[in-house]
């Protein structure tokens, strides 16, 4: 099967990356309603794509399908293939275990769970390791250190999460994600809930995170994609529109939609 | 001139039905002191030490211990069976059946249980407990403790069910999505994280359903009957606070009517300090969630 | 190397997920059998009774539906006098309470000031939380006297009316239908109080703000606006008041005088289902205990329609709010 042959959308200077997601003709379906109506995409590995598009468009939905946390509500449904490394996802044979230690996800609102700073980091990895208590101690440090937490919260790791700022809580779910040691790191408009100061470092820690991590993430904030993304999606109406280096787009993109949804003349 | 006595025909029926709400809230508000006030005089006037360290089979010159231990009895027997069925119960409606018909139906249903009859529910246990037991043991056990916590187990199951099912919805979506994207099963979200979410509200329905049971007396005639000496033994005809009430009450001797009287002040105290002790939990809940 | 440590983990998390897919099904499994018992709470309650009662409610079928009397020397039962001993006190306490309740919804909606709403609501709510014991109590030892202080007057006038005099003629015992109706008015208020006050709540503000923006008066917004959206949430709410009414039984007991009789006068003593089945329930054997258990079973099926209705209605309003 050579899915090359397809057309699909790739950044055209983009060769110098090894493709991470391969998403193949995907349609979404939630009862009557088409969202996703046959999306092709290539995602290098290690970048930051960004996913832009008015409110609606699918951008969520086409990030929430890449861990099939959509499949937790009935009456939803996704046709086509995304290929994690030529595995596709979509298979029902591949585990969910495996998928979500691979692929990890970061939500609009920072959703700490009812427990300590310390038990938030380790209660993923409970789940998909046996670690002894030192080990434990130092993979949540890591983790925390990774999400630029760690100065902020090393004194109080027995304090319950929800004394965090909002800023801190975002960053403390970060640190969950990336505790599992994911391969890819959803992030569905991290910032859209936050200040702009905390919106500064969570972008900076971007920065820091992608040599690590391929990150997918969906703004609706457009200088957000120009300042963090290395490539941007604009989707309009369930299609994808163009996916360009975020240079090109924000300079000169090829589609009329893509420059009057970036120059604010959409409508 | 006949705009003018149209307006004032409108003021005037505006007048009257605001002086009738006011009137009926006074009633209403005239009741509760009422009857709190005649508990308080009459309960204080009777409230000797004796009633916590004397049983029942003294008659007028006795107290309530054996009926108050009785009543902690199988109120804690209570709430051992309502609470976990209770919680799973609406975990399950909550958590698994939020849209699905069969859901829909037993949370229909179990309102409707919330205001049943308490004496027939009183009545079924007696059918399905008392009854069989007194077959199998040929008379050895019949009415028992353990039939009248089950009997009140039934009366606080559907508060139990509602508040859990109530306060799980309450928490957001996304907290489920974000432990499912860690690949943590469904099962230990709900045990491990949306349960605890949810705790405090769930206090608060263990304890709304507490104040409920506690002062039911038409479930435990035919289940607990009563004792007139002390017994912690579930398998034992047990006395309870309510069914004392009732029992003194019935009885011609004004000196039994006194002891009623103070039984009264301290259950209505147990129940509204429940209540008080609700409000409490709840107003903690709002801060955390929601 | 690479390859089988890449198939090991592999394994490792399907195997995982076997496991946590047999965890998730048992747990399942578990929780909706004990949602199941909910169910089978209320069917057994009905097939129990049923069947307990079986030995009058087959054996003598219309009989003792038809029939007023009570007699347990000769074994001879009808359902009669309770029933309407239940359905009378119930009518009473709906009557009175239904426009004290709307008194007091719209006191605390409408017209106290919004400082006072909070205490208030609580106090009335307090009400309900009074256990039904205290209740009979009160009405026994204090409020069948104060009754048998009022009825004569009450004979004197309203006794002579035409038509509904009858109503209020009779002996001045304090004890009869009218007390047990007033106590369970007072018992029944809080819970009419409360589903109206909710649902009057429910009517959008932008509504009630138009109206008054045409001059109404509070009055005519609560008459002629917030009632009719309200309405089917409002008579389920006087609805599931009616379901707790029949199915009381200690505040009744005490102040029904325990008769088997029916009679014109609100003023004679009587009976309920209820309180016949509380009253005689531990002396009763054979015959005398089947009937009682058949009345019970009459009890339930009636306060289960009544309540089915109740809540069907408070369903409409909450799926409209849902929209």
């Amino acid at each position: 099967m050579d899915d090359r042959a397809s057309a699909i959308a790739t950044p055209a200077a983009d060769t110098a990356h090894r493709i991470k997601i391969r998403v193949h003709d995907l349609h979404f379906h939630y009862k009557e309603f088409h969202a996703l109506k046959g999306i092709s995409m290539d995602i290098p590995e290690k970048q930051v794509t960004a996913i832009i598009g008015p409110s609606g468009c699918g951008k969520s939905t086409l990030l929430r399908i890449f861990n099939r946390i959509y499949a937790i509500y009935p009456g939803m449904e996704a046709k086509g293939k995304i290929l994690v490394d030529g595995e596709d996802i979509l298979d029902t044979r591949y585990s969910m275990n495996r998928l979500r230690s691979k692929i990890g996800m970061v939500f609009q609102k920072p959703v700490p769970f009812p427990m300590t700073i310390f038990e938030n980091v380790a209660y993923g990895i409970r789940h998909h390791e046996k670690l002894s208590k030192a080990n434990m101690a130092n993979r949540v440090e890591e983790a925390l250190h990774s999400a630029a937490l760690w100065s902020e919260v090393k004194d109080k790791l027995k304090q319950n999460a929800l004394s965090l700022s909002g800023g801190q809580q975002q960053r403390l779910c970060i640190a969950r994600a990336i505790a599992l040691k994911p391969e890819v790191l959803l992030l569905d408009e991290p910032t859209s809930a936050l200040d702009p100061i905390a919106t500064g470092r969570i972008e900076q820690l971007v920065e820091e995170l992608k040599s690590q991590f391929t990150i997918v993430m969906v703004t609706h904030n457009m200088q957000q994609a120009a300042r963090c993304s290395d490539q941007t999606a604009f989707m309009y109406l369930g299609e994808l529109i163009e996916f360009e280096q975020t240079e090109k787009i924000f300079t000169k993109p090829d589609k009329k939609q893509t420059e009057d949804y970036i120059t604010g003349r959409f409508g | 001139m006949s705009a003018q006595g149209l307006y004032t025909r409108r003021r005037i029926t505006n007048a009257i039905a605001m002086t009738f709400g006011t009137a009926a809230t006074v009633l209403g508000l005239f009741f509760l002191v009422w009857i709190l006030w005649l508990t308080l005089i009459n309960g204080i006037s009777a409230l000797h030490g004796s009633l916590f360290t004397k049983i029942t089979a003294y008659g007028p010159q006795g107290g309530l211990a054996n009926a108050i231990v009785g009543s902690l009895m199988m109120d804690l027997i209570a709430l051992l069976i309502c609470t976990p069925i209770g919680v799973m119960a609406g975990t399950w409606l909550a958590e698994y059946a939020r849209l699905t018909r069969l859901g829909t139906v037993i949370r229909f249903l179990n309102d409707i249980l919330l205001s049943a009859p308490s004496i027939v529910l009183g009545l079924f246990v007696y059918m399905i407990i008392v009854l069989p037991m007194s077959n199998m043991t040929h008379g050895a056990v019949s009415f028992s403790g353990f039939a009248g916590g089950v009997a009140l187990a039934l009366i606080g199951l559907p508060v139990i069910v509602r508040t859990t099912d109530e306060m799980l919805q309450l928490v957001p979506s996304t907290l489920r999505e974000a432990a499912l994207a860690l690949g943590v099963p469904q099962w230990k979200l709900t045990m491990q994280i949306l349960l605890r979410a949810a705790s405090s509200g769930i206090v608060t329905g263990v304890l709304l359903a507490l104040a409920r049971l506690a002062g039911e007396t038409a479930p435990l005639l035919f289940t607990a009957f009563g004792n007139n000496f002390m017994t912690a033994h579930p398998l034992d005809k047990m006395a309870s606070v309510p069914v004392a009430i009732y029992q003194y009450t019935n009885d011609p001797d004004p000196t039994l009517h006194a002891i009623a009287w103070a039984g009264a002040l301290v259950i209505t105290l147990f129940v509204l300090a429940l209540s008080l002790l609700t409000r409490l939990f709840f107003s903690r809940k709002k801060v955390s969630y929601g | 190397m690479q390859v089988t440590l890449t198939r090991q983990l592999v394994r490792d998390s399907e195997r995982r997920a076997h496991l946590d897919a047999r965890y998730d099904r048992i747990f399942r499994g578990v929780l909706k059998f004990c949602a199941l018992l909910v169910l089978a709470a209320l069917l057994g309650a009905a097939l129990s009774t049923l069947w307990g009662g079986r030995e009058v409610l087959f054996g003598q079928g219309l009989h003792f539906l038809t029939s007023d009397a009570w007699n347990p020397v000769k074994d001879d039962y009808g359902a009669l006098s309770p029933i309407f001993g239940t359905l009378v006190t119930s009518l009473i306490a709906i009557v009175l309470a239904v426009p004290v309740s709307f008194g007091v919804a719209m006191f605390l909606t409408e017209i106290a000031p919004t400082w006072m709403r909070g205490p208030v609501s609580s106090a009335i709510e307090l009400l309900a939380g009074i256990p039904s014991i205290i209740y009979g109590m009160w009405g026994l030892f204090v409020f069948v006297p104060f009754m048998s202080g009022i009825e004569p007057a009450l004979s004197a006038t309203l006794g002579r009316i035409p038509l509904i005099g009858k109503l209020f003629q009779g002996p001045p015992l304090g004890l009869g239908l009218l007390t047990a109706g007033i106590v369970l008015a007072v018992m029944i208020l809080p819970f009419i109080t409360s589903v109206m006050r909710e649902v009057f709540q429910t009517v959008p503000t932008r509504l009630k703000e138009s109206a008054y923006a045409l001059s109404s008066t509070r009055w005519e917004v609560l008459w002629d606006i917030v009632l009719p959206y309200t309405r089917s949430a409002v008579i389920g709410g006087i609805i599931l008041g009616l379901g707790r009414a029949l199915g009381e039984t200690m505040a009744v007991t005490f102040v029904l005088g325990n008769s088997y009789n029916i009679t014109s006068s609100l003023l004679m003593p009587g009976t309920s289902i209820s309180s016949s089945i509380a009253n005689e329930f531990n002396e009763a054997v054979g015959v005398h205990r089947s009937a009682l258990i058949a009345l019970g079973f009459l009890l339930f099926v009636v306060t289960f329609i009544v309540l089915l209705i109740a809540r069907l209605m408070l369903h409409q309003l909450a799926r409209r709010e849902g929209k």
